[in-house]
């Protein structure tokens, strides 16, 4: 036991949240942004000093570790995070000015569960880590509370998230009466036995973690709110709590479980099956550009799946590497829609016409962000995809690949749709469209992001390929 | 009692539940299904921890009650927010987002 070290990041962000909490209280008058500065510079000081850590030992008995896929993942949802308040700090309205404590407060307090998450070895650890991400999100998913679409969107999403809570919960009860502790290492060391009551258990679970990555049966509550919520909020909400879902799916379900990890594969494929079909087919005829992106992502999740489903290091590895590059893409093409939103107030796809023709540069970086998300060569997503199926296709699964590759190119088809809107069609209105500091910044973050990904991928493909290593 | 009858008794209290979330329509009624739900979990996870005698078992229940506790402070917030805004609470009457 090293002191407080592996829990740096974690206690520095409680003081930032008791911090941004207490700055709340005090303020006065309307703007509260500058509380806004304080959350978004603090989660900066944090990756920062994320990025120095060096992995250590394990804390708490073995119950929180803070090893390489820790460490890699926490260094991920920090930098989202980062990008989501950034671009969130110009919300032109004045409700949300004025209650950005209690926005940030979540943002915050959520974040601290994904952190928490990513370390915890243990099953009360995980579980309460996982509600601690999962609560604050439903609030936030009806912050603007006067709308009728937000708050039932909010509803919707909390009724369906803790059913799916409920369940995990009641699935983890069995995994502990069949194992006789809460201990994760010795969850998978009880495999060996064969033991009905943890192959029960274990599935049931699978229903939270699904519902978290809005894999197939449970991706009801995605574009509803998606559409719904302020759209950094959703940026956010998209690529984070998603990444955190894959990590605890891989702690539960590989980490130091050998040869029984491969009992998960036709699971695994089933559902990235399901859910790339049904990501990708419900796109198509979306009107609105957050509901597609929305569909977009479920697809995408599909295809980490196909990564999941090949359950190797490799496999592991490349679900991670995609969840970088989806990050960045995705947050990306959610805060141009939000940039065309704040100037034309409409977030329908056909907002985007001529757009190539009004601010060339945003443009440009949706053109980059769609070929990310499409899996065009030399951006980044084209390397994700690339390597999630050739770890799929390692382990034999010729038939996932094949139907991933076909579905990639039924995807281009919507995301060209948005293309040509942008650099063929004739624009609406003339004029630039008009882009706060702060939240060009964040597109030009995610779009150097994709950028260098793509063109240098390699330091984090064996980045992730050396933290996934020791899972198997 | 053996500890079958107590998972037994667990496995009815959330099959009642979860009928109780698939059947409601008012959204109160959703949230009380929830409730019976992780009440199983509770009754699960205390008679394995008394069956193996570890303390494990208790333990996660005092974090499920407050976690419960948790998630029902903001269910009901959103329910009452919902509620000044449409004026239902029905969840047949909330279909604005579509598609």
């Amino acid at each position: 036991m090293s002191g407080l070290g592996p829990f740096a990041l974690e206690l520095g962000l409680g003081a930032l949240l008791v911090a941004v909490f207490v700055a709340g209280l005090l303020a006065r008058g309307d703007d509260r942004r500058p509380i806004a500065w304080l959350a978004t510079l603090g989660v900066l000081a944090l990756l920062a000093v994320a990025l120095l850590l060096e992995p250590a030992g394990p804390a708490l008995g073995g119950r929180f570790v803070q090893d390489g896929l820790a460490l890699f993942v926490k260094r991920l949802f920090l930098t989202a995070t980062f990008i989501g308040l950034l671009a969130g700090i110009s919300l032109p309205e004045r409700a949300f000015a004025r209650r950005a404590a209690e926005y940030h407060v979540l943002v915050l307090a959520s974040l601290l569960g994904m952190l928490v998450l990513a370390s915890a070895r243990d099953l009360i650890v995980l579980f309460v880590a996982f509600e601690l991400m999962s609560i604050p999100l439903y609030v936030l998913a009806g912050f603007r509370k006067s709308e009728g679409e937000a708050v039932e969107a909010s509803l919707k999403f909390f009724l369906v998230g803790s059913v799916s809570s409920a369940v995990m919960a009641y699935g983890l009860s069995f995994v502990y009466g069949a194992v006789g502790s809460t201990d994760l290492g010795a969850v998978a060391r009880a495999l060996d036995g064969d033991h009905p009551l943890l192959q029960l258990g274990l599935l049931l679970a699978l229903v939270g973690f699904l519902f978290k990555v809005a894999a197939f049966p449970f991706h009801m509550w995605v574009p509803d709110t998606y559409e719904a919520g302020p759209t950094p909020f959703v940026a956010w909400l998209s690529v984070a709590p998603k990444a955190a879902g894959f990590v605890a799916l891989f702690r539960v379900y590989f980490e130091g479980t050998g040869a029984h990890a491969a009992a998960w594969v036709p699971i695994a494929a089933a559902l990235a099956t399901v859910t790339m079909l049904t990501g990708n087919l419900m796109a198509i005829p979306q009107q609105n550009a957050k509901r597609l992106l929305a569909y977009s992502g479920i697809a995408q999740i599909g295809y980490m799946l196909v990564g999941v489903a090949a359950a190797s290091a490799s496999g592991t590895a490349m679900v991670l590497f995609y969840l970088v590059a989806y990050v960045f893409g995705n947050m990306g093409a959610f805060l141009v829609v939000e940039a065309l939103a704040r100037a034309e107030g409409s977030e329908a796809i056909s907002a985007f016409r001529g757009l190539a023709q009004r601010s060339p540069l945003l443009a440009l970086a949706m053109l980059l962000f769609l070929l990310s998300l499409g899996g065009i060569p030399f951006v980044a997503g084209f390397w994700a995809k690339l390597y999630v199926f050739w770890a799929a296709a390692e382990q034999g699964l010729y038939w996932l690949v094949l139907l991933g590759a076909i579905l990639t190119v039924v995807a281009l088809f919507y995301y060209l749709v948005v293309a040509r809107k942008m650099y063929i069609e004739p624009p609406d209105r003339p004029g630039r469209v008009p882009l706060s500091p702060t939240l060009a910044l964040s597109v030009l973050l995610c779009a150097l992001g994709v950028v260098l990904l793509g063109l240098y991928p390699k330091p984090v493909v064996m980045a992730a390929l050396r933290v996934a290593a020791p899972l198997f | 009692m053996g500890l079958h009858a107590y998972l037994t008794l667990a496995a009815v209290v959330f099959a009642i539940g979860l009928f109780g979330v698939l059947t409601r329509r008012n959204a109160v009624g959703i949230l009380l299904g929830i409730e019976l739900m992780l009440n199983a979990v509770n009754i699960n996870l205390v008679a394995f921890g008394r069956f193996h005698a570890d303390l494990g078992g208790a333990l996660f229940t005092l974090f499920t009650i407050a976690i419960t506790v948790a998630e029902v402070a903001v269910g009901l917030a959103i329910v009452i927010v919902i509620f000044r805004v449409r004026r239902t609470v029905e969840a047949d009457h909330l279909d604005l987002l579509r598609g």
